[in-house]
Parts: structure tokens; sequence; C-alpha cells
């Protein structure tokens, strides 16, 4: 307990006493599936973050990095969780450079700032990850996260040219820089991008802007399976600039809390689409769309399509601790082939993203869980077939000790020789991301 | 040249005819379209996966480095042999494997020619967006090896924006899958560090690449400007008002005259800047954005612009600019070529400092630059064999990578650090980044056989505090 102690006095000495929170003084709100830190750190700077990275380190903890802690139920349930380092408090955005469209922003500053900071230049931070703005970048980043706008921006993976990062041997090291075009050296960023925090701490990011859109619209219409599955196959192959493709079953509707003027059957399949860009595009989309359609096709604007592109964004976010989500990432043609799938099953919702190929899922509530992990094995049989495979985003510990979070997956070997370069201590992730890493 | 034994373990491999050791085939192998050279000892040309994996085995067992190539169109000195070695062509592997069109995917072995492969997927309306200004030879292997870019990146990203998977045979001689076709494996994205790896991580004999419609429709605006500020406030106004144009292109004056005296276009002599604005994307935005574009261009008091609506329209006013490069060689067949980028914002300072540093060293420099993503081609023109000459050339390069490094660019954007530029990679990173990278080195390539000398300065001794 005196050895406790001692280190974490080590790392008051960086931090300063106000921003180290022990447990005895209470951390329960930081508590991840069930298990509690010993404490909770705070570091304000990069540089203070790179030091205490590397006082744990030495002291032998096991460190879980967390930002707005909006996306923790995202991992396998942690080995052990010692020390909690929050990056919360990086919460500057350190250069917006408008006119290169690209914006510097420490990890501490959420989604909601940088919307906020870019539209008053007429632009938009293009990532809409489920679980709303008040997600941190270095969150948002470090898992990879994105949502309906990934088909035509992509993913953080995409839109993040450079990093500042710290590593548990306290250097804090640069990847990238600030210019799309840049081959100077390893791609470090695109390691760091999406490696949950287990080889470093993501302290700033450098990432893409976008022109912010004349206008938004999302078209809906109410398809039997044969057709939606046609019309969402001809979108994606036509030279038309949807922005999102959403295809949800009648559950996947209500989960998306989109009140449409549509007839909603079980035999339905709702095609959601969702179009950014000037007026006579989206007008000229929509008739290319109707026609497709060849009949009732809803068209929102305004605060109803927001709402609705909103409710789709949150579709996959957990609704609470025991919630059930999982990801199918599958061949963009056989999206609809696992929705139908899913849909089969009594009660269960799903909501497709055909143009990057993935199915977000989950059981009613109230369904057992040797019930839901049945359906999940067969969903997952069902990913691979097609060379895909299936993620459990989110449910309670005792399914994720039995359902494999991550599914399989090969070259661990060198992933793990990657872990023990930049982190030989093993401090970093608590274990929540592949075996070893 | 290799000794008897590895050449007789190498025909083992690949068969007689697909082994070279004689020097004079060799030194057909021995440098690529930079200025490095180095000797190989033996070329193989392997044709599948399995005989690149079981000479990179043989290469392995014996500590002989190995190094992959291509077209040999490298502009850095990635694909010269510099320690000697073995030189892996991969030449033979070219074909394209599959399309889908439903899945928007391509598989394709690394010596598919990328602009056969464009050739190929715009029958089915389809294209793999990086297509560099090399595409006619250069082969997808290189630019994914490379992180290719070229005009289109402002709208559509580099190449890595567009891999999906990859078999690589590692430097172990291992065959390993690294992505597939489907988004997010789980792990650290060895696909991204592949990309742009320049065959120092080991060989890449399998791609699988994301593809997109072709746009609807494209139109041309071409601008004739009196200054290279105006024709870089052009685009920057054109960009604040929300525009994303497919491609943005100056040409400054040195290269309209190297263009007009090799292929006449009609452009004028005694101007300073071309800007060439591709607009894509649907008809019904195209008019409107077009005419904008030239409004703008107008209003900055641009001597001419024309407008090209028709596919014969569009490709006469692009000529001037794919033909910037070999108009400029013919000026002089030796240059050094760089690719320094910088955010866009930053060109005209920089172009400020690229005069300067062209008068003061008395060399010329050509200048072409895809302006919407701020990459620059400053090809400084010297005198082949002339030692005071070249001396100068890389006196001047070595002051633009450090102007371009003072404004916050990089010093490659495209054609990768190679040989030529590594002694530059100091300007970039501190040493603690540098050996950040070196991890990366040695966890895939521990014993320091695949492509030795490129990409990193020499690692700092271990323990060495950063």
């Amino acid at each position: 307990m005196g050895a406790l102690a001692d280190k974490l006095r080590a790392l008051e000495g960086i931090v300063g006493e106000a921003h180290l929170v022990t447990a005895t003084e209470g951390v329960g709100e930081y508590r991840v599936e069930g298990q509690q830190p010993v404490g909770v750190v705070s570091p304000g700077t990069p540089e203070e973050v790179a030091a205490v990275l590397r006082a744990a380190a030495e002291g032998g903890f096991s460190v879980l990095l967390r930002g707005a802690g909006r996306h923790l139920h995202l991992g396998a349930p942690p080995e052990a969780v010692g020390l909690v380092v929050s990056l919360a408090r990086l919460g500057q955005i350190v250069e917006y450079d408008a006119e290169n469209l690209t914006i510097t922003a420490q990890a501490g500053v959420t989604l909601e700032a940088l919307q906020r900071a870019a539209g008053e230049r007429g632009q938009v931070l293009p990532l809409d990850p489920p679980g709303g703005d008040g997600a941190t970048l270095g969150g948002v980043v470090a898992a990879n996260l994105a949502g309906t706008l990934r088909t035509r921006y992509g993913s953080p993976r995409d839109l993040a040219i450079g990093l500042r990062v710290a590593l548990s041997d306290g250097s804090l090291v640069k990847t990238g820089g600030k210019t799309v075009k840049n081959v100077a050296g390893y791609e470090l960023t695109k390691l760091f991008v999406g490696s949950f925090g287990t080889l470093g701490a993501i302290c700033e990011a450098t990432v893409r802007l976008a022109p912010a859109p004349e206008a938004r619209a999302v078209l809906a219409a109410a398809l039997p399976p044969e057709r939606a599955r046609g019309m969402a196959g001809e979108l994606l192959a036509s030279r038309l600039e949807v922005t999102a493709v959403d295809v949800a079953n009648k559950a996947g509707v209500k989960r998306a809390r989109a009140s449409l003027p549509l007839t909603i059957g079980p035999e339905t399949r709702v095609v959601f689409v969702g179009l950014m860009g000037d007026r006579t595009a989206i007008d000229r989309q929509e008739r290319d769309f109707r026609k497709m359609v060849g009949g009732g096709c809803a068209r929102l604007e305004g605060e109803e399509a927001a709402a609705v592109w909103r409710g789709l964004r949150e579709g996959p976010y957990p609704t609470g601790p025991e919630a059930v989500v999982a990801r199918a990432a599958v061949p963009p043609a056989s999206a609809l082939d696992v929705l139908e799938m899913v849909t089969g099953w009594e009660g269960w919702w799903a909501l497709a993203r055909p143009g990057d190929g993935f199915v977000y899922a989950g059981p009613p509530v109230g369904c057992e869980q040797a019930e839901t992990e049945g359906r999940l094995a067969n969903l997952r049989t069902m990913a691979r077939e097609s060379g895909g495979r299936v993620m459990l985003e989110a449910g309670p510990v005792e399914l994720k000790r039995s359902f494999a979070v991550w599914d399989e997956v090969g070259n661990l070997d060198l992933m793990r020789a990657l872990k023990e370069a930049y982190d030989p201590a093993r401090s970093l992730g608590c274990g929540r991301y592949l075996p070893g890493l | 040249m290799v000794d008897k034994k590895v050449r007789r373990a190498l025909e083992k491999v690949v068969g007689r005819q697909n082994v070279l050791t004689e020097p004079a085939d060799l030194l057909l192998y021995s440098y690529d379209s930079s200025t490095a050279v180095g000797m190989p000892e033996a070329v193989v040309f392997p044709g599948s996966t399995e005989e690149v994996a079981r000479v990179v085995k043989a290469c392995a067992e014996r500590g002989i480095a190995f190094v992959a190539r291509g077209a040999g169109t490298n502009l850095s000195g990635g694909s010269a042999p510099i320690r000697g070695g073995v030189v892996i062509a991969l030449t033979r592997m070219n074909r394209v494997l599959e399309i889908d069109e439903k899945n928007l995917w391509a598989v394709v072995q690394p010596g598919a020619v990328n602009l056969d492969l464009q050739d190929m997927l715009a029958g089915r309306g389809l294209q793999f967006c990086p297509d560099p200004a090399s595409q006619k030879v250069s082969t997808i292997g290189g630019n994914v090896a490379e992180n290719a870019g070229g005009p289109h990146c402002l709208k559509y990203g580099v190449t890595i924006n567009h891999v999906l998977g990859m078999r690589v045979v590692l430097p172990s001689g291992e065959v390993r899958e690294f992505g597939g076709k489907v988004l997010d494996h789980p792990g650290y994205d060895l696909v991204g560090l592949m990309v742009g790896s320049e065959g120092t991580l080991g060989i890449v004999t399998e791609m699988v690449l994301r593809l997109r419609p072709l746009p609807e429709d494209s139109q041309i605006v071409l601008g004739v400007f009196e200054t290279l500020e105006a024709a870089g406030e052009a685009v920057s106004r054109i960009i604040a008002e929300g525009m994303m144009p497919a491609a943005l292109e100056i040409m400054d004056r040195q290269t309209i005259a190297a263009v007009e005296a090799s292929f006449p276009t009609g452009l004028p002599l005694d101007v300073e800047a071309v800007l060439l604005i591709e607009l894509d994307g649907l008809k019904e935005s195209l008019d409107r954005q077009a005419e904008r574009c030239a409004e703008i261009c107008r209003e900055l008091k641009a001597r001419e612009v024309a407008v090209g609506r028709t596919p014969e329209e569009r490709e006469k006013l692009w000529s001037a600019r794919r033909s910037a490069f070999g108009a400029t060689a013919r000026l002089s067949p030796a240059m050094l070529v760089n690719d320094a980028t910088v955010p866009r914002t930053k060109i005209p300072e920089v172009l400020r400092k690229i005069q300067e540093i062209e008068r003061r060293h008395g060399v010329r420099i050509a200048k072409v630059f895809h302006a919407g993503d701020g990459n620059l081609h400053s090809n400084i023109l010297f005198e082949r064999g002339n030692e005071e000459d070249f001396k100068r050339a890389e006196a001047a390069t070595a002051e633009i990578f450090r102007a371009c490094a003072e404004v916050g660019g990089t010093i490659t954007g495209e054609h990768g650090v190679g040989v030529e530029k590594v002694k530059f990679m100091s300007l970039l990173y501190s040493p603690a980044d540098i050996e950040a990278q070196w991890k990366v080195k040695s966890a895939f390539d521990p014993q320091g056989l695949a492509n030795p000398g490129k990409v990193l300065p020499e690692r700092a001794p271990t323990g060495a505090e950063a």
C-alpha cells in the first residue's frame, strides 16, 4: 500500500494535487466494465502526458486512456484497470488553418467545439460517430470512429494527417504533418489511428475539414426487401453523389426515431439517402431517386432532415449499459443479405450502411443471453462466409467474456512486435484490445 | 555479382530465363528515374507470390539485400539498389485478377500498369482514384509502395485512401495477408504502414483496391495570369467559396515556355502563370461552378479565361499541363526533380523564396504545381556531366526543402524519400520521431535486408536519449 502511495505521489508531482484523484477519494464514475481504477490522473499538457505515461510504465500501472468516456463500451473486458489517464484537460485548438481546410487540436477537444469553430468559417468536420458531439477528438481518432458520412468522407484513418503522440518511454513524437500529400517516412499516423490507446497517447491531431454544404436533405423510401437490396446497389454504382445510404428494418427505423410520412410494415425496409450539396444537385438527385423507386419517396429538409439524420447517426449507439450492439463488416453487396437475416429474428433491429459494408444490429430488450449469443454466432458465421467479420461493440461483461469481441485476426505476431517496440512494459490498454496488444 | 550457388538457387525458383547476372544486363537495373545508382548482383523476375517468397527467403537465409522494382519510374532513388543485392522485378506479375463492379473493388498484381487498369475500369464506368503523372508506365505496386499522389488529391485523397488489403511477402520470406476486402480489420493498420514504405518492410504481391464510379461529367476552366500571386489568389477564393475542384494546377513562365517550345498549344509566353481548374461531378452543379470559377479569374484580372465543356475542349486545355514534365525534360534532360509540399496558402511565400534561391545560385527552375494540395514541383535544370552545375542544383534543392519545412510543409508529397531525401528527414523530424519510425522497420525487418539505405537516416545508437 505504501508503495502504491509513493507511486501516486510521483504522478501527483507531475500534474499537481488537483489533478490526481485516488480510489479513496471516489473514482466510481471512472469504472470500466465494473472495474474501478486505483486513481485518475489528468495531465494538462502533452509534456505532462508523456511524463505520466513514463511514470506509469515505471510504476507498473496498467493504464487506460480516456477522453469524454463516450465510447468505453468498445473493447474486451479489461484484464485490470490500474490508472485512468484522462486527456480531457488537453482542450486547446492549436491551429485552425481554415484556408487549408485543416484543424490541429488537442486530444481533449470535443467534436462539438471543433464543429463550432469550423462552422464559423463555413466548414465542417466530416465525422459523425454515434454517441454525439460530446466525444473527444483524441478518442475518436484512437478508436477510428466514423458514422453516416464515412462513405463520402472516410474515417479518421483518412482524415487525420498528423499526430503528436506521447509514448510510454516519456518521449513525445510527431507523425505526419499538415499537408494532405506527405510521404516523408512511414505512415505512423495510420499505426496510431485505431490503435485504441495501446501504443501511445494521441495528444494532438491534425484533421482535414470540408466546406459546409449549401443544403442538406434526406430522402426516404419504403420498399419490399428485394427492391431495397437492388436500390442500394444501384445508388452506390451510380454516378450520383449521395453522402449517405442507410437501410433499416422496421425496428431499425424505430431505433433511429425517424418519424416518416411512410407506411412501414414488418416486410418493409426503409432506404434513407442523405444528400449534401447545392440545391440544384439535390433536386436532380431526388428526381433520379424517385425514378429508381418508381413511387412513394419522402423528402425531408431543414430541422426534419437534421432530426432523421441524427437518428441514423445515433442508431448504433448502445441505449444502456446492458445493451447489445454488434457490427458486421462485410462486402458492400452482402450488407443487405445480412440485414435480411437479422430481420428474420424476432424483434432484432438492423441498420445497414451498404456503402462501407457495415451492418449494425442488436436484440430486443429482454432477449435471453443464450439466445443473443446464438444469434450473434450465426451472424458471425454468415459474415465470415463472405470474407467479413463481426465485432461486438457493446454488451454485458458476461456476453463479452463468452463471445469474442473483436473476432479473429491474423498477424498477431507482427502486431505484438509493434506493441513490444512502443510499449515494452505493456502498460497501455488494459488488455481491452486484441490479445497481447 | 552473386556467386554460382546463389545464382543456381534463384534459377531454381524462377527458371533460368528469369535471372540476369551479366554485367550489361545488371547495368539496366542499376538506376531508376532519379540520380541514384547502384549495381545489383542479380535481377530476378518472379511470376507468382510463391516465387517472390522463395526468392526473398533465399536472400534472407544468406543475408543478401533485396530491392523490389516495378517500372523504374521512381523519382527519389527508391528502386535503385544502392547497396547491391538482388533486384526483384515484378513486371511479370502484371495481371488484373478481379474487378468487382458490385462491391467496387479490384484485385491486382503489383506489376499492373496504372493506366492499363484505368482503361479496363473506365469501360465499366469506374476508376481507381490515384492517377500519378507517371501513370502511363508506373505500376500499381510502385504507386502503393510510394503512396503516390497525382493531380486529384485535394478531392480524392492519396493512394493510401484507396487500398483495402494486400498480400505481402515479409523480409523473412513468409507470406501474409494484411487487411482484406472488407473495412476495419481489427488490430493495427498494417496496410497503412505498408503503403508508402518504399519496399523497406516487405514486398506487396497482390492488392485489393477500392474503386469509385467515374464522375458524371467534368469541365475545365483555364485562366492566364500576369502574376503567380493572382493565380494563387484565384485558388484561395475558389476554395473559400466552398467549391472542391478535382484538380487545381499552376504552371509558371519557365514551364509554359518549355511546353510551347515542344508541344505548342497556343499559350502566351509573356505571362507568369497559367491556372487550370478541373471540376467534376453532377452536370447540374458544374455549369454554375465553372461559371463562378471563370468569374473569379476575371475578377483577378486574368488576361484570358477559357472554359472546356466537351471532351475535346477539355483534352486540349489539359494537354499543356500533361506535357509539362516531358517538355521541361526536353529543355534539359538532366534535372533534379523535387516535390516538396506546403500548406496551400504558403505557396506565394515559398515561391518568392524559390525565385530568390534561383537567382542566388544561378540555376533555372521550372515550376509546376498542384496548387490545390500545395505540392510544388520545382524542377531544377542542370547540365549533365557538369559537376559545378550539379552542385549548384543540389544546393538549391536543399534550400528549397528548408524553406518548405519552415512553413510547416514536407520534403516529399508524393515521390518518396528514397535515397535522395534521407539527409533531409531531420528538417521534419526530431531524433525521437525518427526512432519511432525505426521501431516499425525493426519489427518488420530485423535483418535490415529489405531495400536498405532508404527512407530513414542511420539509427541512433541504442540507449541514446531522444
